[in-house]
This record gives C-alpha cells, structure tokens and sequence, in this order.
C-alpha cells in the first residue's frame, strides 16, 4: 500500500482537481449547506418550541397537583396529573417518530391511559406533510449527492477514452480505485464537513455536551459513515460496471429510488401485514371486556378484587374475618386491590401491545437488509432517541410512577383514614409527599440493542459495497 | 527483440478479427501496418496493450507475454491513440504529470515535464493552459511526451495520424523518427502510406486479419507501395 500512495495521491488529486474546475463542488456545497442548515434551524425550532410547551405544561400540572386543596388521598389519584415525554437535543437532528407518538400521559387512578398530544395532531400542515429534518437531508439526499459526484468516475473515464490512456501505463486498478474511491470521500466530505461542524456544535449546544449527547453523536457519525460507504461503494460499483455515464447515472437514481422510497413504503405494508396492530378502538374494547371478565375471560372483576384483598389482609395478618376494622382501613385495602387487579390487565393490554408494535420494528429492522435507507433511518432514529424504544422507555416509567403514586395515595388512605373512611381528607403535606415524576433516559446502548439488525445489515451492506467494487475495478472492461 | 507476435489468433464471437499474426519488432525499427479499416491492425495494438485476451497465440513485449504480465509489459510501452484523449479541466503539464505518475517515471518534476512537453513541441504558452480547447495536433504532441517522459521501449501507436493537417503530420512523424532513432521500437497501425513510407522502417500489409504482405520501407518507393497496397485492397 506505501509503495502505491503517490499513485493513489496522483489519482486523488487528479479526481478533486477535475471536480472543483468544472464547477460541481460550488454549486453542490452551497446546495447542502443550505439544506442542512435550513433542516437545522427547522429542527432546533420545533426542539424548542417542543421544549417550552413541555416546560410550561410540566408546571402547571405540577402546580393544579399541588395546589388542589384538601380532598380525599383516592380522589387525588382520580384527579391524577400529566406528565409530558423529553425533547433531547437530538430530536432536532432526527425527530424519528416522535412526532407522530404523543408527548403528553394522564396519569390517574384505575386506567392506564395511552400517550396523547403527538406533535403530528398538534401541528399544522407542514408537520403532516413529513418531517424535513437533519436526518431526511443525511438519508436522502447525501446519497444523490454522492452519486451526483461519483457516477462518472469509471465511466467517464471510459467514454471519453482517458480509461485507456490511464490503463496503458501500467498501473493497477486497485491503486485507481484506492484513489477513486478517496476521492469521493473528501468531496463528499468537504461538502458535508462546514454544515457538520454546525450541526454537532447546536447538538452539543442543545445537550450540554453531556457523556450521552457526546456518544449518541459518536455512534450516529459512524454509522452515517458506514452509510455513506455503502452509496460510495454502489457508486463505483455501477461507474465501472455500465458503459456509459448516464446509464450509471440512471440505474444509481433508480437504485436510490428503490432503497429510498419503494421498500420502506413496502417494508411498513409487510410489516402491517405481518404484525397487525388494533385499532384504538378496538384495543380500549378489549381492555374494557377484560376489565370486567378477567384476560382468561372467565373471572369476574368482584370475585377478582376481593381475592386479592383476601390476599393483601392476609398478608397484614387480618385475614379472620370476625376482626373489627375501619371503614376506611377496608376501602384502602380494596382500592389497592382493585388498582392490582386493574393494573394486571393493562400491563397485559399494553404489553401485547407494545410488542406488537417492537414485532412491527423488527419485521422492518429485517427488512432494511433490502435497503440500507431502511435500516439506517431505524438506527438513526434510535441514536437520536426518536424511536419506538425509546417512547416506550418513556411510557414504563411513566406507569411506574403512576402505580407508585397511586399506591402512596392509597395507602395514605389506609394509614390515616381510621373512622373517617371515605370522608377523611387530606391536605397539601401530603401532595408534596408525592415525588414529582422524573424521565431517567436510558443509555445510548439502547438503540443498539433495539437496532442491532439495522446495524448489522449496515454492515453488511458496506462488505458487499466494497467487494462489488473491487470486483468490478478488476473486470473493467475497457474496449 | 521489444515485441513479438507468434500465431495471434482473435476472436469476436464466431468472427476471426485476426488469423494467426507472427510479426517481431526490434528496437530502433518502426513497423507500420497497413490495410482497410477491419483489417485487425488496432486489434493487434489492443492485444499488445492487455485491454482484449487473445484466443490463441503468443503476445509478447520484451519476451514477456502480454497476458501473464500485463503490468510488468506496459512499464516498457507508450500508447499513443487516433485521439490522445487527456482531461480537458487539467492543463497540459498537469495531464503530463498526472500519467508520468501513474507510469511511475523517474523523473516527474514539473521542470522536465515542461522542458518534455517542449521537446515534443508544443507550445510554451500551451503548457499551462487547459487541455479542453488544444487543437488535435497539440494532444497529439501531449502523447508523445508521455511517450518521452516514460522512456519507453516501445510506442504502440493506432492510426496517430489521422485527421491531422499535413503540417501537424509530419511534425508528428518527425517526432516518431527521432524516438525511432534513439532506439525506441515502434508498432505504428495506419492508412497514411506516405508516412509509413517516411518513418517505417518495415512495413505490412493487413487485410481480414491476416498480414498479407511484408517488406522494407526502403526496398519500396512512394508510388511502389501505393500500388502495392491497391492491389491487395482489390482482392
């Protein structure tokens, strides 16, 4: 390889040279910078509005919570309080689908409420008519930028005759496609680095530059790079595999048609197909019927309840039934109980369907081995925490603290009640008792967990981007 | 011996391009093929220089078959083609330069590669200009300086001539003669039989992929080898 880098040098430099005389890499840059940039502003703008309805919803919630005077601890629960999903930093890079899952959960006593208020039904038109965002520009027209500047290395070459010139002085394809190929990574690089420094410094700018900020942009900046080879290396592959210019230039168009557009439209169809979900509707429905008759369908809601109260008195060491208790020592005790016997059904509802949903993930996950667009939108969304994964990180901590806070206020009930039973009231002391909800995001691990298909069809696909080229350099075929 | 064919055989398909060529070029001597456009002379230029494979037969460059060792054999040739194609964006010393590195010369400093260029007679204003508006004559001359730069054993050459107005002709022929004379070999396919006459050294015939007839350059006048030629064009 050392003995080749003043060849390779020559045909990098010759390459750029080429590139920046005729004028391309003027009209490309200013084109991305702009791009990038608009899609940026675009992002932070909705990041922050994003951000100041939270805050502003987020206090008052907290201040009706506080602020609700003196009333019984289960009719607080009834009363509940929202709480609304983070906006990271890097939601203004990628806002995955966060847009169309909701911001906002009612936190209340016996229902677990699905997330409502999603930025899609909030906004206008222009959220509805698809996100324009750092990550749409990264996915979908990087890719025709570098086919812009690279269909043309082989093939022109070859159509012009300077294939021949070139090959007859002996030097090896290897070297020429060594330096091809980094050639169009510092094109692309330049064009993408001014607008790069801009976006990485808002991003740290928004986050804080926290660990977690810093290696979400580690691993998005990798594996927008892998994606980056993978076009790269088709590039190269049709240059030198079509006779002429502007066939490569056609096939790599439709190439990028078929990975960008047609197979995720058709990924998410046999995925529906594959994993179908519930309506709303019918979902509520089906929570409705086992609510009354159990999961099994057999077990009614009464008999339910006082099993389980059996159970929790049993465990106090109150299960004689000849025992004097209070009126409102008893209530609590059914309350919690029918919070258990409630909260088993829509862990099971919510669970069933949240897997689904992670089945429909999956099945698209496996699906982007047909498309690197596929698996690196599913895995950017994820480092940016903009996925599926990570509303439904959200939503389990967010129902944690929902049975927690409820089982607090039912016990406060239990505890202090006494005679006083359903009329006993408690005050402000008591509501400030109540922990305010915390969001501890999880690790940017996550995404990998969740993605890993995606990662590894990334992968995948870059091997065999690079071995098509190299293949295709050795049988150039230059008459 | 530079270049050596032995039995060449091609095949296009079903379609012989050329029927068992034994033809030798040693150094110093300019062999010039002659025949009718499909006569096999640029694919024998195309068999030397690795881009086809041979269906059967022997290619060789300085006893090296062309096939075995396609690198090794282009270290010792220049190609110079009907067209010297060049990158129009890069200027005459910056092509120079871009294909003397690539040949690995020994010497690609921009003061030989322009004193070359100047040796090869183009223009000093020339050198530093794009390539994308130079006259056919002057690509042609940016060949033949890539042809010295190298210090090539062998200039394989495909009707180099051809289109050229007389003067940028023999200039061209000229050029061809000195190298000739420092010993370089040359394989030259042409249809100008006054320039073949001129610099070659030996001449063939070609016609359907055979080399009908041979002689030496000096062993024919101008009018001799016209006539030559058109009486094996009316076969």
């Amino acid at each position: 390889m050392a003995s080749r880098s003043p060849l390779i040098r020559a045909v990098v430099r010759k390459e750029i040279q080429e590139v920046v005389r005729d004028g391309r890499l003027r009209v490309l840059g200013v084109l991305v910078l702009i791009l990038a940039l608009a899609a940026l502003a675009f992002g932070v703008q909705q990041t922050h509005r994003a951000q100041h309805a939270r805050d502003h919803a987020s206090e008052r919630s907290e201040s009706q919570w506080q602020g609700q005077g003196e009333k019984n601890p289960h009719v607080a629960a009834h009363y509940g309080t929202h709480v609304f999903a983070p906006t990271s930093a890097a939601t203004a890079i990628d806002p995955g689908v966060s847009a169309y899952m909701g911001r906002a959960v009612k936190l209340e006593a016996h229902k677990r409420n699905l997330a409502s208020h999603s930025a899609a039904q909030d906004s206008g038109g222009l959220q509805r008519m698809g996100a324009f965002s750092v990550a749409s520009v990264l996915l979908q027209l990087v890719p025709l930028l570098i086919i812009a500047l690279g269909y043309g290395l082989w093939s022109r070459e070859r159509e012009r005759g300077t294939l021949r010139q070139v090959l007859s002085c002996g030097v090896e394809r290897r070297s020429l496609l060594w330096g091809k190929g980094l050639a169009l990574a510092l094109l692309v690089g330049s064009l993408l680095l001014p607008a790069a420094l801009v976006v990485i410094g808002v991003l740290l700018w928004l986050g804080g530059g926290s660990t977690d900020t810093l290696l979400r942009i580690g691993m998005l900046v990798l594996a927008y790079g892998l994606y980056f080879v993978i076009y790269g290396a088709l590039t190269l592959y049709a240059s030198a595999t079509l006779r002429a210019p502007r066939g490569a230039l056609v096939v790599l168009v439709g190439v990028w048609a078929m990975f960008s557009l047609v197979t995720p439209r058709a990924a998410t169809e046999v995925a529906g197909v594959l994993a179908p979900l519930p309506s709303e509707a019918a979902w509520a429905r089906a929570v409705e019927k086992s609510l009354e008759s159990g999961v099994d369908g057999t077990t009614t809601k009464d008999e339910a309840v006082e099993a389980i109260t059996d159970d929790l008195l049993a465990a106090q060491g109150l299960s004689d039934t000849g025992m004097m208790v209070d009126e409102g020592f008893l209530a609590g005790f059914e309350l919690r109980a029918e919070s258990q016997w409630e909260d088993s059904i829509y862990d099971h509802h919510m669970r069933d369907l949240e897997d689904r949903v992670a089945h429909q993930e999956s099945w698209v996950g496996r699906l982007g081995l047909f498309s690197p667009f596929v698996a690196m939108r599913a895995l950017s969304a994820g480092l940016c925490g903009t996925d599926f994964a990570h509303h439904r990180h959200f939503t389990d901590q967010a129902e944690t603290w929902r049975k927690s806070m409820v089982n607090q206020l039912n016990q406060a009930f239990v505890d202090n009640a006494g005679a006083d039973g359903w009329e006993y009231r408690a005050g402000p002391e008591l509501w400030k008792k109540v922990k305010p909800f915390e969001y501890a995001p999880p690790s940017p691990m996550l995404a990998l967990q969740t993605h890993w298909v995606s990662l590894l069809s990334l992968v995948l696909w870059t091997i065999a981007g690079l071995l098509l080229a190299a293949r295709s350099a050795r049988r150039l075929e230059v008459v | 011996m530079v270049l050596e064919a032995a039995g060449l055989v091609k095949h296009y398909g079903e379609h012989p391009a050329l029927k068992g060529l034994d033809l030798q070029v040693n150094a110093g001597e300019v062999f010039c093929l002659l025949g009718a456009n499909g006569a096999g002379k640029t694919t024998t230029i195309q068999l030397f220089l690795g881009f086809i494979e041979p269906t059967a037969g022997s290619a060789k460059i300085m006893g090296m078959e062309v096939r075995d060792h396609g690198l090794e054999t282009k270290k010792h040739l220049a190609y110079i083609p009907e067209n010297v194609m060049l990158y129009p964006n890069l200027t005459g010393l910056e092509n120079l330069s871009y294909f003397a590195t690539l040949a690995e010369c020994s010497n690609t400093s921009p003061d030989h590669l322009v004193a070359t260029l100047e040796r090869a007679g183009l223009p000093t204003d020339a050198v530093h200009r794009p390539v994308g508006n130079y006259s056919k004559g002057m690509r042609q001359k940016v060949g033949i300086a890539m042809a010295m730069a190298r210090e090539a054993s062998l200039l394989l050459l495909d009707e180099p001539t051809s289109g050229l107005d007389p003067k940028a002709s023999n200039e061209f022929s000229q050029l061809v003669a000195s190298l000739r004379d420092q010993g370089v070999a040359v394989l030259m396919a042409t249809h100008d039989l006054f320039r073949s006459r001129e610099v070659g050294t030996h001449i063939g015939i070609m016609k359907r992929g055979e080399l009908v007839a041979r002689f030496d350059a000096a062993d024919v006048s101008h009018t001799d080898l016209e006539r030559i030629y058109l009486e094996h064009m009316r076969d």
